[in-house]
């Protein structure tokens, strides 16, 4: 079914972009119908204005389906796919296209923008409410009913901020409704006209914590879109600053939610190793946090020390037992933040969130411990130092998608450049799911471990709201 | 005297500082000044040092921004300067809480606080390490915050 679905939109116009393909509205609306049975997975939905793009997973192929939009918008995704509900609602409040059966609530926009729909080619002035829109309980929270919690968006931590709606009726949450926006810095217009070069310094700086992952993600569909080779050197550089930057943050990671689940030992021996990793990115690229390493592209040769590779390893070792240790972190957390298979396919998650839901039943004992081995893999890959090989550009006709492993899963960059210059942009980020997720994953928690679900989710609002 | 041992192996000495609670908010930024303080933030605990950060406004006497200031922010931001106690300063941290580095204003983002509201701690940096955090807070805490 999958294969039908996907042949139906390779029948579509071809566009620049490898992989795209412009359907009519009948065709669109045939895979609609279509994916209702199939197996295809929806990793991302955006718009430049003139249409919607919907990006799927063939196998390991990405297939992007394109429609029109009309003065109606277009047929909505998510009646097939939940996981397109946030994109149709955001790309009604940036763009005021609305999704035909889907929902128009806005999910960035909460009402203080001085424009409306700001990306759209006359956005209108609106006053820009003050108070903001006013914020009303969603149906599920209102039945819940006992008590109704706020988290967030400002809590003392070093997360970017979001808020949440918690409905306790007893002891454990049972509705839960995000509130996002508060991250919103307007990156699709900030890139619109930039050229490449300061556009990835944008592009560097959406989430620090998958920095890398953003830079080779946006290099790979600048590179299909302007037909330059990427040179084996930098392909291969990409590869070990992604294994640093999976490793320093899931140790961040797991530093956090040891400490919020009170094992000191864990988190003392994550933190010294976080530092340690820290310290090792500032040796080879001069920066403690991996901002600007891959545009240009990074002709650093990245080898890290072996005797500092070893400690790290004997680290990671000791960190794995302390972990698994009778009355440890594994024990504490069994249970809690429950992130199924079936959730995971339902929104759209991938990544080490849902390699953890393939383990076990995808608690946070899961999560934790999918952490743990991503990175024994990312160290053995930096001890095995591989040699990339150059890649070669698919189209070079002004549109490019690429895509890159973050620690939290695969971000995804499409542009679209004209006359050397950025003309549209769209970032897919793993965090808009899990956000999406929440209801299913914090169902049934206790208000006090909220926090500690979230730090081990690797959850970016930043990510999720460009 | 107190030894910050998690970003020097050796240690580094502390000059007796006295207590100081912050509340730190992140207002619209990559996250990456939020490590950078969460780094440090984890180094004075292990140190047991007066300097800490606290989960309210209400028990703070610093609020700490980072990031540039989202206009979804800007009220929350408000409210727990607001909901600060008696005699309280502003910091802020990184490039885009001091002027709005990259992200300066458009319709999504007012830009950085301290261009526009009187601080007593601004760090530039993208970002600013957290050795550098510890000296701008220790410096300041010597010479205007014991006045
Ligand atoms: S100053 Fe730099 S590191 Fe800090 S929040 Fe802004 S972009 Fe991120």
């Amino acid at each position: 079914m999958s294969a039908d679905v996907a042949a139906l939109i390779r029948r579509g116009a071809p566009t620049p972009c490898a992989g795209r393909f412009v359907l009519e509205i009948e065709a669109w609306q045939a895979m609609i119908a279509r994916l209702r049975a199939a197996e295809l997975p929806l990793l991302g939905l955006w718009s430049d204005g003139v249409q919607v793009h919907a990006l799927f997973r063939q196998g390991q192929t990405p297939l992007v389906a394109s429609v029109g939009v009309s003065s109606e918008g277009y047929p909505a995704l998510s009646p097939v796919r939940a996981g397109a509900r946030g994109a149709e609602r955001i790309i009604h409040d940036l763009w005021g296209i609305p999704a035909t059966g889907g929902s128009r609530d806005p999910w960035l926009d909460q009402g203080r923008w001085p424009v409306a729909t700001p990306l759209a080619a006359h956005s209108a002035p609106t006053p820009g409410l003050p108070e903001g829109r006013e914020f009303i309980d969603g149906p599920a929270v209102m039945r819940a009913g006992g008590t109704v919690l706020g988290h967030g968006p400002a809590e003392g931590d070093f997360r970017a901020p979001f808020h949440l709606r918690l409905g306790l009726p007893g002891a454990g949450i049972e509705a839960v409704q995000p509130c996002m926006g508060y991250a919103h810095r307007g990156l699709a217009a900030r890139l619109r006209g930039l050229a490449p070069q300061q556009a990835a310094l944008l592009v560097a700086r959406i989430d620090a914590t998958a920095t890398v992952a953003h830079q080779r993600a946006f290099a790979r569909a600048l590179h299909h879109a302007t037909g330059t080779p990427m040179p084996a050197q930098g392909v291969a550089a990409g590869v070990m600053l992604g294994a640093m930057e999976r490793i320093a943050t899931h140790l961040d990671m797991l530093a956090q939610a040891s400490a919020m689940g009170g094992d000191g030992r864990c988190a003392t021996l994550a933190a010294t190793m976080l530092e340690q990793v820290r310290q090792i990115c500032r040796e080879l690229c001069g920066r403690r946090l991996l901002f600007d390493v891959i545009v240009p592209p990074a002709t650093v040769k990245v080898r890290v020390e072996d005797t500092q590779l070893a400690t790290l390893v004997g680290q990671h070792a000791l960190l794995h037992r302390l972990f698994w240790r009778p009355r440890g972190l594994a024990a504490r957390v069994r249970g809690k933040g429950v992130l199924s298979a079936i959730t995971a396919a339902r929104w759209g998650i991938l990544g080490c969130n849902a390699r953890a839901a393939q383990k076990g039943q995808g608690d946070m004992t899961d999560r934790l411990d999918a952490r743990l081995d991503e990175i024994g893999e990312s160290l053995s890959l930096l001890a095995a130092l591989p040699e990339g090989s150059a890649m070669a550009p698919e189209g070079g006709q002004g549109e490019g998608l690429g895509w890159a492993q973050g620690p939290a899963g695969p971000v995804w960059h499409w542009l679209r450049v004209e006359e050397g210059h950025v003309a549209a942009w769209w970032c897919g980020d793993p965090s808009l799911a899990l956000v999406q997720a929440l209801p299913t994953i914090l169902s049934g928690a206790a208000y006090e471990d909220v926090d500690l679900i979230l730090a081990a989710l690797g959850l970016s609002a930043t990510g999720a709201d460009l | 005297m107190a030894q910050l041992n998690l970003f020097w192996p050796e240690g580094m000495p502390l000059p007796r500082l006295e207590a100081l609670d912050i509340f730190h908010i992140e207002s619209g930024g990559c996250t990456g000044c939020g490590l950078e303080l969460a780094s440090l933030s984890r180094a004075l605990l292990a140190g047991s040092h007066p300097i800490r950060f606290v989960p309210t406004p209400r028990q703070a006497g610093m609020l700490l921004l980072t990031g540039s200031l989202t206009v979804g922010m800007a009220p929350v931001v408000e409210l727990a300067w607001q909901a600060m106690p008696g005699a309280r300063v502003l910091a802020v941290v990184g490039d885009c809480a001091v002027d709005g580095g990259l992200f300066g204003g458009n319709y999504a983002v007012l830009g950085g606080v301290g261009a526009r509201a009187r601080t007593r701690v601004a760090l530039p940096g993208c970002p600013p390490a957290p050795d550098e955090i510890l000296a701008a807070l220790v410096r300041w805490q010597t010479t205007e915050g014991k006045r």
